[in-house]
C-alpha cells in the first residue's frame, strides 16, 4: 500500500519552472515496484501565473502567462527491485496573454499560444535493500529528453521545454509505519543532483514528503516539501549575445498537498496543488494536478 | 467504519470516461486572455529643433511633434505663435523671421484636446544662428526588484545620428532572459518605441550609437525584458 502511494505521488513536477512546466521529479521514494506490477496515471497540470520571483526573491509582475500539460506517468517493475519509469507530457500547452492598452483599449502585443509534446523523463529506480526493509534505500537515474519546444511563437517566447538534456542521480530513504490501530502512514527523505547541459547551472534536489492512508488506505493525504539549488555554475544573461530567452540559476522551496482516492481496486483518483513560497527566476503562483491512475498492486 | 465506494462496473466505466474527457478537456482550456497596462502619459508637443538664437535678417524652420496621450507621435493642428513678432514673427507653418535684434519666445499650442499643450523656447536675434547644444542626460533606474542603476548622456554627433552614453557607475541584473534596451517616449511600453538592441553590457561605461534618430526624439530610456514584457527600469532624458 504504502508503495503504491510512494509511486503515484512521484510523478507531479511539483512547481513551475520558469517557463519550463513539467519537469517531473522521480521523487517517490524508496519503494521499488514488483516484478510485473506496475503504476500508471494520466494526469493534468497547470499554473497560470502573472508574478515570478525575481533574482532577489521579490515577486515582480509579468505578462500572465500558462502552463497546461496533459501526461501520461508509468512505473513499472522489470524485475524485483528495478523499476523503469516514464513521464510523458504528450500535450503541452504555453501562452501569453494579450497586453492591452488600458488607455486606448488597443490590443499592443497580441497573445499567443504553442501546443506541442512537452520534455519528457525516463529513469530507472534500483533499489538498494531487499522488498521489505526497514530502511528501504534506493538510487535512481533520470535522463530529462528535451521533446518539448525551447522557443516558440512568434517572438520565440513560448516554450514547453528548455532545450537541454538533464541527467538526474538521486537517492532516497523512507519508512513506512502504522498510525493508529487503522491507518498507515509513511515518510521519506530524497538528494538528488542534476546535471544540465547547454550551459544550464547543475542543480541540487532535496525533497521530503509524508502521507497517511486513511479508510481501509483508499484516501491518502500527502504532503511534500521540495527544495531546489541552483549551483549558478551556468551562464547568464551576461555571455548570451543572441537574443535567445536564456533563463537560468532558477530555485525555489515549494509545499504541495495531495489526496489520492481509490475508487475500486487499483483505479483511483487524485488532485494536488502546491506552490514556492521562496523562489529566484521561478514562477509564484500555486500550480495544481488532477488525475486519474491505475495501481496494478491492487 | 469502512466507506469505500462500492461503484459498479459499469459506472467505474462511465466515470473513467468523464475524468479522461474532463482532463483532456483542461488540456485545452488555457485560454489567451487579456492583460491590461497604464500606459496614459501626459500628451506633449516638442519642439524639435530649438535654436538659442537666429541671425538677423534669416528666417528659420521649426518642426514639432505632438505626442498623445500614450506617448505616440500624431500629426495634429497647432498654432505658432511669437511673444514679439516685431523681433521674431513666425507663420502658420512655423518659419520664422528675425526682423530685429531682441528676443522673444517662440510657442508652439496644440488646443485640440482637453487641455492645450504648449511648448516655448526663448530666441535670440544676434549674428548668427545658434542652435542649442545638442546633449541630454539622464539616470536609469530599476522599477523593478532586478538590480539597475546608472548615469546616462544622449548628444547629437551629427551625420543624423545620436550617441547615447551609459557611464562608469551602469550596472543591470544578468538573471533576466533578453533584456533590451530601448528609446521611447512611454515609460510603461516597449510598444512604438526605439528598440535599440540585446543588452550585451552589464556593468561599467558602453555607448550605442544610433543613425537616423533625432536628440529630441525621445524622452526615456527604457529597459525591458523582451520575452516576456516585464519592464526593468527607465531613465528620463532631461534637457
Amino acid at each position: 500500500m504504502v508503495k503504491s502511494l510512494i509511486n503515484q505521488t512521484a510523478q507531479y513536477g511539483v512547481l513551475f519552472v520558469f517557463l519550463l512546466a513539467g519537469t517531473s521529479l522521480f521523487a517517490g521514494g524508496p519503494w521499488t515496484q514488483p516484478k510485473g506490477k506496475g503504476y500508471f496515471k494520466l494526469s493534468e497540470y497547470w499554473i497560470v501565473f502573472d508574478q515570478h520571483y525575481t533574482d532577489t526573491g521579490i515577486p515582480d509582475p509579468n505578462t500572465t502567462t500558462g502552463i497546461f500539460n496533459t501526461g501520461i506517468y508509468g512505473e513499472y517493475g522489470i524485475v524485483d527491485r528495478w523499476t523503469v519509469m516514464a513521464n510523458i507530457p504528450f500535450f503541452s500547452r504555453n501562452y501569453m496573454n494579450n497586453i492591452v492598452s488600458g488607455t486606448t483599449g488597443e490590443t499592443l502585443i497580441p497573445g499567443e499560444a504553442i501546443n506541442t509534446f512537452g520534455d519528457t523523463d525516463i529513469g530507472i529506480k534500483y533499489g538498494l535493500n531487499k522488498p521489505g526493509s526497514k530502511w528501504p534505500m534506493a538510487l535512481s537515474l533520470t535522463f530529462g529528453i528535451p521533446l518539448g519546444e525551447p522557443a516558440g511563437g512568434t517572438q520565440d517566447n513560448l516554450q514547453t521545454g528548455d532545450g537541454e538534456f538533464n541527467q538526474i542521480i538521486a537517492y532516497d530513504i523512507g519508512k513506512s509505519y502504522k498510525v493508529g490501530k487503522k491507518s498507515s502512514g509513511y515518510s521519506t527523505f530524497n538528494a538528488g543532483f542534476n546535471n544540465r547541459t547547454n550551459k544550464f547551472s547543475d542543480e541540487i534536489r532535496i525533497g521530503l514528503e509524508t502521507g497517511v492512508g486513511l479508510i481501509e488506505q483508499d484516501l491518502w493525504l500527502i504532503l511534500r516539501v521540495a527544495d531546489w539549488q541552483s549551483l549558478k555554475n551556468g551562464s547568464t544573461g551576461a555571455d548570451i549575445t543572441s537574443t535567445s530567452i536564456f533563463a537560468n540559476n532558477t530555485e525555489f522551496t515549494s509545499v504541495t498537498l495531495e489526496a489520492a482516492y481509490y475508487i475500486k481496486g487499483g483505479f483511483g483518483v487524485s488532485a494536488a496543488f502546491g506552490g514556492a513560497f521562496r523562489g529566484e527566476i521561478v514562477a509564484a503562483a500555486p500550480s495544481y494536478n488532477v488525475g486519474i491512475f491505475y495501481d496494478l498492486n491492487r | 467504519m469502512y466507506y469505500g465506494c462500492s461503484c459498479s462496473t459499469n459506472q467505474i466505466i462511465l466515470y473513467k470516461y468523464v475524468l479522461f474527457g474532463a482532463i483532456f478537456g483542461l488540456g485545452l482550456s488555457g485560454c489567451i486572455g487579456d492583460d491590461i497596462i497604464f500606459d496614459e502619459v501626459d500628451p506633449e508637443i516638442r519642439i524639435m529643433n530649438p535654436v538659442d538664437s537666429i541671425a538677423l535678417g534669416s528666417s528659420y524652420q521649426f518642426f514639432n511633434v505632438y505626442f498623445n496621450n500614450v506617448g505616440q507621435p500624431q500629426t495634429v493642428p497647432v498654432a505658432w505663435s511669437s511673444s514679439d513678432p516685431d523681433v521674431i514673427s513666425i507663420n502658420d507653418d512655423g518659419l520664422a523671421a528675425a526682423l530685429q535684434n531682441g528676443s522673444a519666445i517662440i510657442s508652439v499650442t496644440y488646443s485640440g484636446g482637453s487641455v492645450p499643450v504648449q511648448a516655448s523656447v526663448e530666441v535670440g536675434v544676434g549674428e548668427n544662428t545658434v542652435i542649442i547644444p545638442t546633449f541630454r542626460y539622464g539616470t536609469v533606474i530599476s522599477t523593478s526588484s532586478y538590480l539597475l542603476e546608472g548615469d546616462f548622456e544622449l548628444e547629437d554627433i551629427g551625420g543624423g545620428a545620436i550617441e547615447l552614453r551609459l557611464a562608469s557607475n551602469y550596472k543591470a541584473s544578468t538573471s533576466l532572459p533578453g533584456l533590451y534596451i530601448y528609446l521611447s517616449n512611454n515609460p510603461s511600453t516597449s510598444v512604438g518605441a526605439l528598440e535599440i538592441g540585446a543588452v550585451t553590457v552589464f556593468s561599467g561605461a558602453h555607448s550605442y550609437t544610433l543613425d537616423g534618430v533625432g536628440i529630441n526624439d525621445y524622452a526615456y530610456v527604457l529597459y525591458y525584458c523582451k520575452p516576456f514584457n516585464v519592464k526593468v527600469g527607465d531613465g528620463e532624458i532631461i534637457n
